[in-house]
């Protein structure tokens, strides 16, 4: 059965008529556009589709659709800033070679984005922890948490 | 992708009307298992009945126990201002189980439900006596968490019946628990995992509760081995004899993630280092 | 050339903000017009007779464009020794045999119809491990061979064969004689976006294919043979790559999925899509080969390696793909790692009803050096010697040929050794009883292509455009290792302009020359060898034509100067007949003169240069084209003899471990790595590849194995197939770079994608068993191994 639901997108309100047995990341990849959140496993295991509803990290493919009526969703396409730029979270990944295929790398950055937004000054355990749910098959995370330390750091510094 | 209707009740009586209608509907809380269960083609229901909507499961109260509304998720027992003091076991649990993406949208109650062997919350809430409020339309009942469980995925649930909230009373000053989890990494489903609390009056125990996960069909009370500590003043030979009963009356099987006899293995271990760190007498 | 201005230095790669911003485009974000959905109905049987397929039901399903089976579309043969099917006809050899394929308006309808096809099968015994596919009288996975002969083995008649010096002479000579025998599970890339393609004819029959493979132009030749099977005899596929979510080995080889989704194209006239779900990926894309090694190495008095016998049987699964030639890299070390003159080596490829197998990182090299060095730890123990020691005792050395006929220009070796000893604190070792323990392993790897094929070349086009960009145009496939950021550093140094101008083209095999493929480690040694020899070509043109143009643009920048400012008095410099081609240089984009006065307005923009150059009549434009083919031989594998590949990578890792001797749960405290890399063209880049190798050593290590019983795999998902997270990555890695300056490097690197896991699991294995003197022989080391290891040697001690 189709059903309209309603919610933001990156700050924009969208309308989206949906198959109710479908998850948020299929209605984001599909009808709204947005593949930028990527499908790498459809189970919760590779947190390449994480995105932030409600201010907190998810797996887009295990988020059922239908429950983000009237939330708040960002995606990796929120957080470009105006004029073409990255925000700090992408600008620090590209700095640090966090990034080789580039596939985990908006789920891996959604991730730290949960995280520093409430936590200003993580230690590494806890970025490790944030970042748990997000598997790289390239990096080996070396470069992934230095650059999400870096970020920690620039955000404060703007603050 | 199986397809489903998706309903989101706003109340339980809604929830259980719907279940009426559509008994081959499955309640669903936070979804990681189930939607899972429906990909990989283990589970085909006609309809999903959301249970995140219904304000009244999700919160924590507190006052002398707690009630923990079966939605709340397992980040939120993480988050919550109070709930790590006065029941550190649980919040421990709840950091080890999947990951921060998972632990968002499980709920304990889902996890219960699920009723997994390797149920993470199970663990620390077998060892805290909790009970279970179990809801239809028609009937309310509570009954304690070890005799929920009946097999791998098959709880004490009635078909209308809904898990509503864990009922816990206060624990006594001298309690002191412990969670233990083995994977074969970090982020894994436990290969063996153990809960163990112990109330110590100076050298004596008064009470022992022992919870093992992932070596038998159900989470399991270690009812044995509670009972030869209980009453006893601890040595190295009991905890030895407690290690050797542990290994005993676990069930394990082999499976992908590990042998049976490894699982044994490692109950033993996990019951010493558990003792030992309630006792103070070594870090886990 | 040492005063660089890119090389050497930290830059970020090209398309990191793209992939930041979620804006790459994989092949799942790849659409196209009027695109179908393709999937696969595989088999439920490792091995069966098809005795009937039905396929009405999905026939009949709204939405389902086309059904295909063998028996109504084109015989596609493929394979290393083309003994596969695209789609098979009367017999299903593993179960991700592909029976029968669908089209459909959406994913979701394609995969009901796949399940509307019903296949009656007769079941035939299966072959599960090479030891039971070569007893006598076992079943035959192929009858025939593919020119149609009856076989009367499964042996995969491929032979990897090499004897050198006297072998009986080396056993006699050796005092110290150590033997064992060594395994290493299938395990799979899990590369993070799953495999896919698309294939689109256009309306003169000519196809294209978005592939997400390593080798377009070997996957053009592929596929034009697949079109002339298909009646399109002169008809061309063109392949283009789109950003891939990581390669691994994984595109190595064309896959049957990418002729289903041609022949379903084809069949519809529709585009159409196929992707594997990771659940596919799992059970249907080849894995690395499991591996036996046994393997026996004797040693005189001194420690000085007298012989070394190796022989691996390899499961290779139904059928063979270029991951078939796995030991002619085993080759490699067993013949050239430390310096030994008696060598026997033989491998032997079995078909059995597993899943076959393909290419990954390392090709053999992880498999073959699990044993000979852990061995050789145990041969040093044996002699009594240091396996520090050892290895520095018996270390390769520049400028020699190996009994392979490996001729090693730069070996950094001994340095690789020394580096990680100290960095280890080598010589000062724990105490026993604390459970703690030191290990180390080397490797040797092509660092200089590898010529596996007749040729081993790449080609590579420069186009410059009249605002002082250069557009690059090369056949290499850059998955994520970062071959893009270097080959933007390369050009940018050898030409001369800002690495800001170099523009990296989309690898296409409509636009790109050719290139073998990227593998082996080659891509940036290939690439970048190239762009040197293309900008020389270029800037030769350049220099030459301006001769006549410097001096008439120079001019006219005096002028404008001189408008300006009238007092400026320029230097006494005959600017004509210091324009000589030897005198110019370009730098930043700028052309001068060497060695002339440092003026501003002798300094001209390479952009002028050219737009002068194009815009008049009998106008020129600089194009410039190049075909590097490195300096290697194929080597005949019967023989086991040929210098493979221009240059060898050599390094060395080390680990510190500690052992729960209760859980058997092994903890990293340390790894070092120390690799002889030729020369760092990027740090950051380098590092990444280190460090992303690394954590795959240390998955092969301890956690990942694909299990399979009776062929069907049982853990196709990541809950059960585990690959290190960022958790199990918490130690400190140090990593050293050995910079031995190749002379046929391009400005002296050699190639480093691979090298970074070879030696990850013996140098764990070693450093285990110096905590507590047990040997792992059987990768993944598992705890319960370990545990179980410990048990035994307690019962033997007792």
């Amino acid at each position: 059965m189709k059903k309209e639901i309603s919610f933001t997108l990156n700050g924009s309100e969208v309308t989206v008529t949906i198959d109710e047995h479908l998850c948020l990341i299929d209605i984001l990849r599909g009808p709204l556009g947005q593949t930028g959140t990527n499908e790498g496993c459809r189970e919760g295991e590779c947190g390449a589709c994480t995105v932030i509803v409600d201010g907190q990290a998810v797996n887009s493919c295990l988020y059922p659709a239908f429950e983000v009526e009237g939330k708040n969703v960002i995606t990796i396409e929120g957080l470009q800033e105006p004029n073409n730029k990255l925000s700090v979270f992408q600008q620090a990944f590209v700095d640090h070679g966090a990034i080789q295929c580039g596939f985990c790398t908006p789920g891996m950055i959604m991730s730290a984005k949960a995280l520093l937004d409430t936590n200003q000054n993580p230690t590494e355990d806890e970025i490790r922890d944030a970042l748990l749910g997000n598997l790289c098959r390239c990096t080996g995370y070396v470069q992934i948490v230095e650059a999400v330390k870096q970020a920690a750091v620039q955000l404060k510094n703007k603050k | 992708m199986k397809r489903f209707n998706y309903y989101k009740p706003r109340s339980l009586d809604e929830a259980w009307e719907l279940k009426e209608k559509i008994p081959d509907a499955l309640f669903i809380a936070g979804g990681t298992d189930i939607l899972v269960g429906i990909k990989n083609g283990e589970l085909y229901p006609p309809a999903l009945i959301s249970l995140r909507s219904i304000p009244e499961l999700n919160s924590i109260k507190i006052n002398g126990g707690a009630h923990i509304g079966a939605l709340t998720t397992i980040s939120d027992l993480i988050h919550h201002p109070a709930l790590y003091n006065i029941y550190p076991v649980l919040v421990e649990a709840a950091k080890r189980l999947g990951s921060v993406q998972i632990r968002n949208v499980a709920t304990i109650g889902g996890n219960l439900c699920n009723c997994s062997p390797c149920a993470d919350m199970a663990l620390p809430l077998l060892v805290l006596d909790a009970k279970v409020r179990l809801q239809t339309a028609k009937k309310n009942r509570e009954i304690p968490i070890d005799e929920f469980f009946k097999g791998p995925g098959e709880t004490n649930l009635t078909p209308n019946e809904i898990l509503t909230g864990i009922v816990l009373e206060s624990p006594r000053k001298s309690a002191k628990a412990i969670f233990l989890k083995k994977g074969r990494v970090r982020m894994d489903l436990a290969i063996a995992s153990l809960a163990a609390l112990m109330e110590m009056e100076g050298e004596k125990c008064q009470k022992a509760r022992l919870a093992a996960g992932s070596v038998a069909p159900v989470p399991l009370r270690l009812f044995k081995v509670e009972a030869q500590l209980e009453g006893t003043t601890i040595t190295d030979k009991l905890v030895a004899e407690a290690q050797q009963l542990a290994a005993e009356s676990v069930a394990p099987i082999t499976d992908i993630r590990a042998t049976k006899e490894y699982r044994r293995q490692i109950v033993s271990v996990l019951v010493k280092r558990a003792l030992k760190n309630i006792l103070g007498w070594s870090q886990a | 050339m040492t005063n660089f201005h890119y090389i050497g230095k930290e830059a970020s790669r090209p398309d990191g903000p793209d992939k930041a911003a979620g804006k790459a485009v994989y092949i799942q974000d790849l659409q196209r017009p009027g695109m179908l959905y393709g999937k696969i109905k595989f088999s439920d049987f490792p091995h069966a007779r098809i005795k009937h397929i039905d396929t009405s039901k999905a026939e009949r399903l709204t939405g389902v464009r086309a059904v295909i089976t063998a028996t109504n579309t084109p015989e596609i043969r493929l394979g290393f020794l083309r003994d596969n099917f695209a789609l098979k006809k009367d017999k299903v050899r593993q179960y991700r045999d592909e029976i029968a394929a669908v089209a459909a308006i959406d994913p979701e309808i394609a995969e009901e119809a796949i399940e509307l096809i019903k296949v009656e099968y007769e079941p035939l015994p299966g072959l599960f491990s090479p030891h039971e596919a070569m007893k006598e009288g076992a079943p035959l996975v192929h009858e025939r061979d593919p020119q149609g002969n009856s076989r009367t083995d499964n042996l995969v008649p491929l032979q990897f064969h090499h004897e050198s010096g006297d072998l009986e002479a080396g056993k006699r000579a050796a005092k110290h004689v150590v033997e064992g025998t060594f395994t290493t599970p299938m395990v799979q890339q899990c590369c993070m976006g799953t495999a896919g393609c698309i294939a689109e004819f256009d309306m003169n029959s000519n196809l294209t294919v978005w592939a997400k493979t390593q080798i377009p132009f070997l996957a053009q030749r592929d596929f034009n043979r697949a079109l002339s099977d298909m009646g399109l005899a002169g008809k061309n596929a063109r392949v283009i790559v789109p950003t891939l979510g990581g390669g691994f080995g994984s595109g190595l080889d064309t896959h049957c999925y990418e002729y289903i989704a041609i022949l379903l194209a084809f069949r519809t006239g529709y585009p159409v899509k196929i992707v594997y779900t990771r659940a596919e990926e799992f059970a249907n894309l080849s894995p690395r080969q499991s591996s036996t090694t046994k393997i026996i190495q004797g040693c005189d008095q001194n420690g000085k390696l007298t012989f070394r016998h190796v022989e691996v049987l390899q499961d290779n699964g139904a059928y063979t793909s270029w991951g078939a030639t796995y030991p002619s890299v085993m080759m490699m070390p067993a013949t050239s790692l430390y310096r030994i003159s008696n060598v026997y080596f033989n491998a032997q490829l079995v078909y059995t009803n597993n899943t076959y197998c393909q290419a990954m990182r390392g090709y053999g090299n992880p498999e073959f050096t699990w044993a000979l060095e852990s061995n050789l730890d145990e041969l040093a123990e044996e002699a009594g010697i240091d396996p520090f020691d050892f290895r520095m005792l018996n270390s390769n050395k520049p400028n020699e040929t190996t009994p392979m006929g490996l001729k090693i220009s730069t070996c950094g070796l001994k340095e690789c050794l020394e580096t990680v000893a100290q960095k280890l604190n080598w010589k000062k070792r724990y105490k026993k009883g604390k459970h703690r323990g030191k290990g180390l392993a080397s490797l040797i790897h092509v660092g200089g292509g590898a010529r596996i094929y007749r040729s081993d070349a790449s080609g590579l086009i420069l186009k410059l455009d009249d605002f002082g960009n250069v557009n690059v145009y090369h056949g290499g496939v850059e998955m994520g290792q970062g071959l893009h950021s270097v080959l933007t550093m390369a050009v940018a140094e050898a030409l001369g302009v800002s690495s800001k101008r170099v523009l990296i083209n989309p690898t296409d095999t409509g636009t790109c020359p050719w290139d073998v493929g990227t593998h082996a480690s080659r891509g940036a040694f290939m690439a970048c060898n190239a762009a040197i020899l293309a900008a020389n070509k270029l800037r030769d043109k350049i220099f030459g034509l301006a001769e006549v143009f410097y001096p008439q643009e120079v001019e006219k920048n005096l002028k404008k100067l001189k408008k300006k400012n009238p007092n400026y008095k320029p230097p006494d410099f005959d600017v004509i007949k210091a324009a000589r081609r030897e005198n110019f240089e370009l730098q930043d984009g700028f052309i001068f003169i060497k060695d002339g006065p440092q003026e501003s307005w002798l300094r001209l923009e390479l952009a002028r240069l050219l737009r002068a150059i194009h815009f008049r009549n009998q106008g020129q434009m600089f194009t410039t084209e190049v075909f590097y083919d490195p300096p290697n031989e194929l080597p005949d594998f019967k023989k086991g003899f040929g210098n493979i590949s221009a240059t060898y990578a050599f390094g060395t890792q080390g680990a510190e471990v500690e052992v729960d001797t209760e859980t058997g749960e092994v903890k990293i405290l340390k790894m070092v790595a120390a690799h002889d890399v030729g020369k760092v063209l990027n740090p950051q880049a380098l590092k990444g590849q280190m460090y992303g190798a690394i954590a795959q050593g240390i998955g092969y290590a301890f956690y990942e194995e694909l299990l399979s019983k009776q062929g069907k795999i049982l853990n196709p998902n990541f809950r059960d197939y585990k690959i290190p997270r960022v958790y199990e990555m918490n130690f400190p890695i140090e990593l050293e770079f050995i910079e031995s300056n190749d002379k046929f490097g391009p400005f002296g690197a050699k190639g480093v994608a691979e090298p970074g896991l070879v030696p990850t699991a013996p140098a764990i294995a070693n450093a285990i068993y110096d905590a507590i003197g047990v040997r792992i022989h059987d990768l993944p080391i598992t705890p319960d191994k370990v545990l179980a290891a410990l048990k035994k040697l307690k019962q033997t001690k007792d």
